[in-house]
Order: structure tokens, then sequence, then C-alpha cells
């Protein structure tokens, strides 16, 4: 318990964390329960985990849930091919008749089984469906899985740091929130957001800053948008707009917008924006 | 500690487990929480699991701890109405006005908040149930701000739709959770209708099948011999039937173009036909429904493993399904009913179902959605209804 609390949470180099989110991380460090985020795409969930990791100084290992995922996939693999193989010709140094030379580890066997404690990011946990995420919180919860194939049991050599991200498409079963601890990254106001322009382009004149993020948060009011532009397409978006040698940040405010394309991806979205700021004159 | 908070929580509605508030006992044994901050993120990371809770968490915590007025209980429950309301309402400012009995100009000069407030003082006066009337807002009366009732512009409250010329239920809600209901986005559609595939083995044998290779092996006396197969592929055929016509179906267009749109991206091997209220001779090619007619025969001679997808209110005057010239267009009518039609084709395609944005609650209200749903087995167009569909579209 004490080791742990030597290892407190405060943030690293290139994430802008609040205070809130901070105190979270730690309580479910000490807990030793997996923490849960959920969050508009581009809030920094998944950089969460890198910044926790890079600051306690642990090993990362990251496991991108795909929809066709196995709970098995994620433990381990027994690589029954390169078995065949080295029966028929003998080359390697591996022994046959020992089945565990053949069984590699997946990405929680892996955590499971390092040398050091580390961070274990559980990325997009509700692409899977309802049956993977909870076997695998039973894992998760129990520490230990077993290999069927030589009837061995590993067990973790130190409880990782789990962090689970999920973009809130469905919703998660009961027993599996109740298990882990939750939290929602808001959106970030405008000051957070000017504070994370500022990591991005140090040198960003306050003009182009005020008006860019005032634009950015009008666009986003736009009503019936399916996939509003968030964080990732504002930074790209300031990108373009400092590229552009005819670019002047005051015809924003006339509601001259270039680029629109950045911030909207989807065709439809990408109408309403262009039907929206003209009719309305949102600016 | 803080059992009574526990309990406020779990009063106000918040779905608070024991388990998880032994876990902050922990936490707070552990010496984790050493200020009145830390409780609140720490308690609330722990105990509530869902964002939608986080609203109504802040304003438990503000009365627990720093003695701030308790909303009453009543408001959670109204706000969460009004708010449904107001955002059906917001689309439809003559109905809104109509509802309020208020003239639509000095509507525009309202703000939203002040139309809540003025709807929960009308709720508020009601006490109880209410049926018929003049002014309450209740069911079946003549005051446009209640249900069923039957007024020309009426506005439903809650209760079960009798005209559908409401937007939403509001006060049949309590405790319910409706989330699974709302609009369907493109993502929702995407987690429901991934499972709707056909792996097929398609072109070269360039996968490695393992066990077949061991099993040769071992009969070739341990020489390897490797097997290869054909990679599988999702080769599903998708026909889209959607029930463009008429005004009973304006009310679902976002969801159906949603549902539309996904189905585009989705599926390589997608048709998409247009029809009005029920099927003819024809279905069209054009959303227009003129310029490219395709014959109901000619499906015949698609793959029968193809999956159809009806889309449609399933709504209409029962002679239009049974009639042998039910059709309301002279030119489709051939003698053959349309019942007879849809038959056909849920024949031709084992594979099928039949999408209804209409509330399942309310189908045995309209003769013709109970006859169509003997055909084709019908599912609602919401995300637990998508689910239900994709599950029979794929059994054998």
């Amino acid at each position: 318990m004490s080791k742990h609390q030597n290892n407190t949470f405060s943030g690293a180099s290139r994430y802008v964390l609040d205070d809130e989110l901070a105190s979270i991380v730690n309580v479910s460090m000490a807990l030793e329960m997996p923490l849960l985020l959920k969050g508009e795409p581009g809030t920094g969930k998944t950089m969460l985990a890198h910044a926790i990791a890079e600051s306690l100084n642990m090993p990362l290992i990251v496991l991108n849930v795909k929809s066709s995922m196995k709970l098995v996939d994620a433990l381990y693999q027994y690589d029954t091919l390169t078995r065949l193989n080295d029966s028929r010709f003998g080359d390697s140094k591996r022994d046959v008749s020992n089945i565990e030379d053949y069984i590699k580890m997946g990405k929680i066997g892996q955590a499971f089984t390092s040398e050091v404690r580390t961070v274990l990011l559980i990325d997009e946990i509700d692409k899977a469906d309802t049956d993977f995420q909870d076997d695998m919180l039973d894992v998760l919860d129990q520490m230990e899985f077993d290999i069927i194939e030589i009837d061995k049991t590993i067990t973790a050599k130190f409880r990782p740091v789990i962090v689970i991200t999920s973009n809130a498409k469905k919703d998660l079963s009961d027993p599996f929130l109740g298990r882990c601890n939750f939290h929602h990254i808001a959106f970030p106001d405008p000051e957070m957001m000017r504070k994370i322009i500022q990591v991005h382009f140090p040198d960003i004149n306050s003009n182009l800053m005020g008006n860019a993020v005032s634009t950015f948060y009008e666009l986003r009011k736009i009503e019936a948008i399916e996939k509003k532009p968030a964080t990732r397409e504002l930074i790209n978006w300031i990108r373009a707009l400092k590229t552009d040698p005819d670019f002047k940040p005051d015809q924003l405010a006339n509601k001259d917008i270039p680029f629109l394309g950045v911030l909207f991806k989807k065709s439809q979205d990408y109408q309403k924006a262009m039907g929206s700021t003209n009719r309305r004159g949102l600016f | 500690m803080f059992i009574d908070f526990f309990y406020q929580l779990k009063t106000v509605g918040i779905p608070v487990s024991p388990t998880s508030f032994l876990t902050l006992q922990k936490a707070l044994d552990m010496g984790l929480i050493n200020s009145i901050d830390a409780f609140y993120t720490s308690a609330r990371a722990i105990l509530i699991k869902s964002e939608r809770y986080f609203d109504v968490y802040d304003q438990v915590f503000a009365h627990r701890f720093q003695d701030a007025e308790m909303p009453e209980y009543e408001d959670f429950e109204l706000d969460e109405v009004t708010r449904a309301l107001l955002e059906g309402w917001l689309e439809d400012p003559v109905s809104l006005a109509a509802a309020l009995e208020m003239d639509e100009s000095d509507i525009i000069d309202l703000s939203p908040e002040e139309l809540i407030e003025y709807f929960k003082k009308r709720l508020e006066d009601q006490k109880g149930r209410h049926e018929g009337g003049r002014t309450w807002i209740g069911t079946g009366g003549t005051s446009p701000t209640g249900h069923s009732g039957y007024h020309p512009e009426g506005m439903r409250v809650g209760g079960v739709s009798r005209n559908r010329s409401a937007v939403k239920v509001a006060m049949d809600r309590r405790y319910k959770d409706y989330s699974r209901r709302g609009l369907l986005t493109q993502d929702m559609m995407g987690e429901a209708l991934k499972r709707l595939r056909n792996m097929v083995p398609v072109g070269p044998k360039d996968q490695v099948n393992i066990d077949e290779t061991i099993y040769q092996t071992m009969k070739n006396a341990g020489e390897i011999d490797i097997v290869f197969s054909r990679r599988l592929k999702d080769r599903i055929k998708v026909i889209l039937a959607i029930d463009n016509g008429g005004w009973s179906m304006d009310q679902y267009i976002p969801v159906v173009q949603t549902l539309f749109d996904y189905a585009r991206d989705q599926f390589k091997d997608l048709k998409t036909y247009f029809f009005h209220n029920t099927i003819y001779d024809f279905l069209w090619e054009d959303p227009a429904r003129y310029k490219q007619p395709f014959k109901v025969e000619n499906f015949v001679s698609f793959d029968p493993q193809t999956r159809l997808i009806m889309v449609g209110d399933g709504s209409m005057a029962p002679y239009e399904l049974m009639a042998a010239d039910g059709s309301i267009h002279v030119e489709e009518r051939s003698g053959k009913p349309s019942i007879e039609q849809l038959k056909f084709l849920a024949q031709t395609f084992p594979h099928c179902v039949w999408m209804n944005p209409v509330f399942s609650q309310t189908w045995d209200k309209t003769p013709t959605i109970t006859t169509i749903a003997q055909i084709f087995p019908m599912f609602e167009l919401t995300l637990d209804g998508l689910e239900g569909a994709v599950n029979h579209l794929m059994t054998k």
C-alpha cells in the first residue's frame, strides 16, 4: 500500500491535467480499481494513460479493442504453427515437447507477467461485445487467468494501473460499471482550450487564438451535427489557418470561415455548417 | 459514514450500489480522502457510473454538504419531462403555440427557460391524473396541452398516442431509461448492424488453415503438408425498401435517413427501393417514385439469401392493403391486392424484417400494422429493435 502512495500522479509534460482528474486517478490507483473514462472523441482519454505512464515512469501497454476480438486474444496465443515447424525441422532452441515455449502473451498477459508495475490502457472497450467486456473484467478482478493448453494459471506479479476508455456509443453493462471507477471527461471550456492551444502553438498570436477559439465554439453549437469538431480538428484547423498567407484573423469575426472541411468531416455536417454560417449569421 | 448521503442519492433515482458504497468506505479508511473536494470527486468516481447523473449528484452534494436548498424531488422529474418536450416543440412552433394556448408571435419572444417554467406551472396545477376537461393538461380533453385529445394541433403529454399528433411522451416517463430510445445516430446503427454479415470464402487460397494443416501433416507421418484455404469475406446482400411517401412517414425521415446512410456506407451489395405505404406491382429505384419502376416479380431472380429490410410505418387504410385495386394511384391497379405482393416478397426472401418507426406499444391500434406483422417479422426502429432484427436476419 505505502509504496503506491509515493507514486502519485500529478500530470505530464504534454498533458494539460485538471486537479479533479488527477485526484480520481490517484484514488483509483490506491483502490486498485480500473478507471473507466468516457467522453467525446478528442477530450484526451487515451492521452491520459500515456501521461500517467510517463509521469509514474511505468511502461505502457496498450490493448486496442476491436469488434471481432476474443478475450483469449488479449490474454495469450498458442503458436501452433511454429511448434509444427519445429517438430518437423527441429532447428530452434525451443523444446517441442514443452508447449509453454509456444505460448505468447497477449497485451493483458504481458501486463500480468511484467517484472515491473505497468499501466494497461484498454482503448475503446465499447467496440467489443458485452461478453468480452464482462469476461475481461473477471480476469482483471481476479488478476489471474488460465492457459488451457498447459493447464497453468498466470497470476499478475504486479497489479497494473488500468485505464479503460469508451466513446460512449453503447452503455456498458451494470456488472462492468460496478467494478470500475468512472469519470466523464467533459469537453474543455474555452479557457482550458486556450491553454491546450498554447501548449501546441507556443508562438500563436492572441488575435488568431481568440478568434479561432470563439469561432470554434460557435460552430460546435450548430444543432444536429453528427460528428462535432473536437480538439484534434481545432488544432489542425489552426495549423491550416497559419499556413494560409491570405488569411487574416479578423475575417473570422465577419463569418468568413476558410477550411470548414478541416472541422467538419461528414458531408451532411459540412453542408449544415456552411448553411448555418451564412443563414443564421452566427458571428 | 455518510450513509444518509448514500440514501439521498438513491432517493433521487441515481442507481448507486452498496458495493460501490463499501468501496468508498475503503477509500476513506485508507486515508485517501482528506478534504471535501477530494470527497466530492472520489465519491462521484466511485458511486456514479454515468455522466447522466452528474448534475443530480451535484445538487444532492450541495444540499448535504453545503446546506444548499434541496430541489424538490418532483423537480428532477419535471425537468426531464420538460426538456424532452421542449426538444420536440422547438421544431414545431405552431403546435407549441397552440399547445400553450398562446399566439405564435408571443412564443417567439419567450426564452426556452420561460417556456419551461410556463409549462411546469401548468403541470403542477394538476393533481393526479385527469381525463377530459378544458383547461388542464390531461388526457382526452379539448385543451391542447394534453394527450389523445382531439384538438387539431394537439400536443401529446403522456399516455398512448391515438392521433399521432404529439411529439413525445412525458407524464409516463417516470424512472424509465429512454436513452436507448432516443434518436439513433449512425454510430449506434453501426453497432447494431455490425453483426449483419454473411461470411463466405472468396479469392485466392492464401490463408493457412492450421487445423487442416496439422491433420494432414499427421496423416503424412510428420512430413509437413501446409493446407491453404480461401479468406472469409463478407458478401452479404441487402435490399432496403423504404416507405418514403405520405405525411405519415414525414416525422420519421431523420431516423430512416440515418439508417439509409449507414446502410449505403456499410453494405457493398445494397439495393434500395422506395414505395408508398405498401407495395403493389412496382417498387421504385428513384426516391421520387416515377422514373425507374422495378417489377416486384423480378425479385425471383435475386439470390434468396439476400436480406430484405422493409422500412415503413405500415399505417394506411385497410383497403389499401387488402383490396384488389387498393392503390391510391390508378396506374398501379393490376388486380393483385398488396397483401399478396407482400406475401410473395416474404416467401422469396426468407430472411426478411419490417422495421417500423412507430412505437411498438401502439401497433395493435392500427389494423394494417398487425396484418403486416403476420407476414414480416416486425421490429421497432430503435436500437433494441435493430438488434432484434439483426438477430432474426442472421438466423438460418
